[in-house]
């Protein structure tokens, strides 16, 4: 600092001030980036509501699609792609859910850690393969020559839903401290014992939050279903043998219609599983900051 | 005393997610317990099909009428020739449709199918430019250089001298075809090649092609949608399809000189141009010659046709179908511009279906 | 004997000693479960290169060349798609990096708490919605703004660049396709750096904060130099994404197999194409060719994720040294 300059000087110098001026841009930039994100949220979830609005009443969830009838179609719904979403994933669920958690059981208390390093890396990687890849694989496994069943749909689903599963339970199985294991052995319970009674209970919650997040996110994968349980009839069914209407598939299908109506319909469509996926992740994540509160305070 | 009230609120709260889970595994299980009880019956009374988009309106209606008069449900998904060859093929359906006859590569790789001719109609070329008259007039020639991507406006020379009447604006045309495997474009590319050699060395036919120029779109209802979004678009689909999305046809000039509409007197012409079925029930009346029965011709007419396995579990119930749909189902079809099948068409149908055993 | 170091993770919790079936049996059932993933990349390798083969013997390395996918001439290339492909995720990744970081930025270092713990959830909410969803919204609400607003104002201003060279004339384009695959990987990258800019340690940062640095050079100084690796990741994470996504981008992109430089004419990406034309291919070849574009994507999409995760895994190593 030179010695005939005051402080004051310093900050009003030129330097100070075009310093002071980027970072005022920047922060303005940030602000704009987040509102952006923000807005774009609003508009598509808007839109979604604006236009799908219209196609919500009783029937839409009662009754099922109407047929390409020309002139006036009786009132139509999708109860079938509720239905039939509900089952594939519920499919999915009981799959994922059990395999994931027991492979994060693993990976987190038996493996050694070279190994559990290189079985994470293919969960994770597996993580990674795109939607479509898994579907032309499942189609390729399992669908050709034997039939679409949306039980093979819900395998898809799962193989997407298995590393979510694993990751967010291996996570939440690490937070658990090793205090409390060491006591539990130390009173001479079995290993399996420990594991089991111990220390999963404290993981519930995380378990939880991990496997609604995941479902939430499984519920409105299409391609996989593309090639699994696509051949659908119009009607109710609950038949797993045999391919089930979905509410993506719904939505793929009469988004690129040219019947205005079928367009309110997709936007309904669309509406209920928004809804849905939305309603599912804010509730996993409320439940996540209570849980992660609990743990924190019960250490 | 407080950290026991919030491990109680807790349990609830867990109860109450985890009752969530088990609600939707349990309708999962329900369904699978369901399932042995309800495959006797449901199977029992039901059929499943899928292909063809270009017959899929009248078959909406067949589906409707049929189960009501005989209680057997059809199932039909509008996946495109394609789908439906590929489907057959890979036994995911007890009933395949396309508008494509099969090459002797496909019924190969089917192993034991045969395809026979069950609706009869016209590929409309429609438009989407407003203020312009609503059927404007069109020959293969210029057809085809539009797909070809030759002719890119709407104001180009040759299509104004075709359409005197009409003061047509400047404006680009976007041809839109088929991104899928289609027995239209099949019908439609099978056409070009008749009317333009350029088309036919460059391009050829088949139910999938190398598109010069132009946007894709999914499904006859797919290329309309694109086309009603799209001032300028061009596009073929079953006629069925422009009259119920009121989008403009052209007139097409056929052999004989004249600009036919694809209605069921310029279909029913067509039809007259193929009578002699081939080795595999197949009929082609693309661009009928010229001559005093094909003065009313639409050039861009064909049948489709439905595929069935010699054998199959569901024989039983797909004859009588087949047979009520080249029958009786015919009835529905002249409201939507679907010409009933002649004669000959319904007595080979009947002679094939003989062949379908169990 | 089995002397467990208290740090050691609970796999070291051994008990030796006697035998406990329990023990046993869980960790069999266990180490299957945990195999799966090994298991499923295997067999999904194995089936798609299997079924690719026929197409992959008959081109080999070619198709990777050619601009062509004609059923009657019997050929079939993947050059348009992997060309498509690198300009719809090359350019959302262009759009959403800064975009991405800004939002991490604001939401990690900026914002005031309770800002915040709104708008965090609200930015992880984006990536909720269901890729067909916003396929439906770019078809019917976004696909319409680009022909009539957006893409004259670009065509019109900026024309005389080659990606606004034509005047669009329907909304299935290869722009409305980036814009939609920059919504769907903005959360997922901006999710990534906000927790990596949360977890730069505060000394560094108050250190040059008590230096004088303004806020922004703070963050270029030190929250960027100590990202920088995990940023990569993110970015890496985010392009797989945006290259693997099938449902919107066929949704909205056009499905035309040429290449052009103009963004606003339609194109087509390996994922859209698989999407599009597999239900129906009905020729052996076809069929063949179709899977070996999902072979390219699963070859893309694996390396791109064993990088990022190597990445990851090194940054998190050197990191947790203290």
């Amino acid at each position: 600092m030179s010695t005939g300059a005051s402080t004051s000087d310093f900050f009003r110098s030129e330097r100070m001030r075009r310093r002071r001026a980027t970072n005022l841009l920047v922060e303005l930039l940030a602000v704009a980036a987040a509102l952006l994100a923000v807005a774009v949220l609003v508009i598509v979830v808007a839109s979604v509501a604006k236009r799908g609005a219209g196609a919500i009443n009783i029937d839409f969830f009662t009754k099922t699609p109407t047929l390409l009838t020309f002139g006036n179609p009786p009132p139509s719904g999708i109860a079938n792609a509720i239905i039939g979403t509900a089952i594939i994933v519920g499919i999915a669920v009981l799959m994922a859910l059990p395999i994931g958690i027991l492979a994060a059981i693993y990976l987190n208390e038996f493996a050694p850690k070279r190994l559990a390093n290189v079985l994470t890396l293919a969960l994770d990687v597996l993580n990674g393969v795109p939607a479509i890849v898994i579907g032309i694989f499942v189609f390729v496994f399992l669908v050709v020559g034997h039939g679409q069943t949306a039980i093979k749909g819900g395998f898809a689903l799962a193989i997407l839903m298995l590393p979510l599963v694993a990751r967010s339970t291996q996570e939440v199985l690490a937070l658990v401290p090793d205090s409390l294991r060491e006591a539990s052995l130390a009173l001479g319970a079995a290993k399996w014992r420990t594991t089991l009674s111990v220390v999963l209970p404290q993981t519930i919650g995380g378990i939880v939050t991990g496997a609604t997040l995941a479902t939430a996110r499984i519920a409105g994968e299409t391609a996989p279903l593309l090639f699994t349980t696509s051949l659908v009839g119009n009607d109710i069914s609950t038949d797993p043998s045999k391919p089930l209407a979905s509410l993506p598939l719904f939505i793929f299908n009469s988004a690129e219609q040219a019947d205005p109506k079928l367009h309110e319909q997709a936007w309904g469509a669309a509406l209920v599983l928004i809804a849905f996926v939305l309603v599912v992740s804010l509730l996993a994540r409320v439940f996540a900051l209570r849980s992660r509160r609990r743990l924190a305070g019960e250490r | 005393m407080k950290g026991l009230l919030q491990r109680n609120r807790k349990r609830h709260t867990l109860a109450a997610v985890a009752g969530l889970l088990v609600a939707i595994s349990a309708v999962a299980a329900v369904g699978v317990s369901g399932a042995q009880a309800r495959s006797t019956r449901s199977s029992a009374g039901e059929l499943s099909g899928a292909g063809a988009t270009f017959p899929a309106p009248l078959i909406a209606v067949w589906q409707q009428r049929y189960q009501q008069q005989k209680g057997v449900k059809v199932n039909y998904n509008a996946i495109g020739s394609g789908g439906g060859i590929a489907a057959i093929t890979n036994k995911t359906v007890d009933f395949g449709a396309s508008d494509a006859p099969l090459t002797p590569d496909q019924f190969n790789a089917c192993g034991g199918c045969v395809q026979i001719p069950w609706v009869l109609s016209a590929t409309s070329v429609m438009y989407n430019m407003p203020g312009i008259a609503m059927q404007l007039r069109i020959t293969g020639p210029v057809l085809a250089d539009i797909y070809l991507g030759k002719i890119t406006n709407w104001n180009d020379a040759r299509l104004q001298r075709l359409n005197k009447g009409e003061k047509l604006p400047d404006r680009k045309i976007t041809p839109v075809y088929r991104s899928d495997s289609s027995g239209t474009t099949f019908n439609f590319t099978s056409y070009l090649n008749t009317a333009s050699k350029a088309w036919k060395s460059r391009v050829g036919n088949g139910t999938n092609v190398n598109w010069p120029a132009g946007v894709g779109a999914r499904g006859s209802s797919g290329v309309s949608g694109v086309i009603s979004r799209t001032p300028g678009a061009i596009g073929y689909a079953d006629v069925a399809y422009a009259l119920n999305n009121h989008l403009a046809f052209f007139k097409i000039q056929n052999r004989s000189g004249r600009f036919a509409l694809p209605g069921l007197r310029g279909i029913k012409a067509a039809s007259l141009a193929d009578r002699k079925f081939s080795s595999t029930n197949a009929l082609s009346i693309v661009n009928p010659p010229k001559g005093r029965k094909f003065l009313n011709a639409y050039p861009i007419c064909t049948y489709s046709y439905v595929l069935l396995r010699l054998q199959s579990p569901k024989a039983a119930l797909l004859k009588p179908f087949v047979t009520w749909a080249v029958t009786q189902g015919q009835s529905y079809g002249p409201d939507l511009r679907f010409q009933p099948v002649p004669p000959y068409v319904v007595a080979r149908a009947k002679a094939t279906l003989k062949k379908i055993h169990a | 004997m089995a002397t467990a170091t208290p740090s050691a993770g609970p796999a070291a919790l051994q008990r030796r000693g006697r035998f406990r079936p329990g023990d046993a049996i869980l960790y069999v059932v266990t180490l299957v479960a945990a195999l799966s993933g090994v298991v499923l990349l295997g067999l999904i390798a194995r089936e798609v290169l299997a079924d690719a083969w026929p197409a992959m013997h008959k081109f080999g390395f070619h198709f990777l060349t050619t601009t062509a996918w004609d059923q009657n001439k019997k050929l079939f290339g993947a050059e348009s798609f992997i060309f498509g492909t690198a300009v719809t995720s090359f350019g959302a990744l262009l759009l959403a990096t800064p975009i991405s970081i800004a939002i991490a930025l604001f939401l990690s270092e900026l914002a005031p708490r309770g800002i915040r713990a709104v708008v965090t959830p609200l930015v992880e909410m984006l990536a909720a919605v269901p890729s067909v969803v916003l396929g439906l919204w770019g078809i019917l609400v976004l696909g319409p703004f680009i022909v009539n607003t957006l893409a004259p104002a670009l065509h019109g201003t900026l024309g005389f660049l080659p990606i606004f060279s034509t005047k669009p004339s329907v909304g299935s384009n290869v722009f409305a396709a980036i814009l939609v695959l920059t919504i769907m990987i903005v959360p997922i990258i901006s999710s990534i750096c906000r927790e990596l800019f949360l977890g730069v340690p505060t000394e560094l940062k108050d250190g040059a904060l008590a230096l004088g640095a303004t806020r922004w050079e703070m963050i270029r100084g030190v929250v960027f130099p100590y990202a920088r690796a995990g940023i990569a990741a993110a970015l890496i994470l985010g392009l797989g994404r945006a290259v693997g996504e099938a449902i919107a981008v066929t949704q909205v992109i056009g499905n035309n197999v040429a290449i052009h430089w103009s963004l606003f004419e339609s194109g087509d990406t390996l994922a859209s194409r698989i999407a599009s034309q597999y239900q129906g291919a009905d020729t052996a070849l076809q069929v063949h060719s179709l899977v070996y574009l999902a072979v390219i994507l699963l070859v893309f999409s694996l390396v791109a994720n064993v990088l990022a995760q190597i990445i990851v895994r090194r940054v998190a190593g050197r990191h947790s040294v203290r």
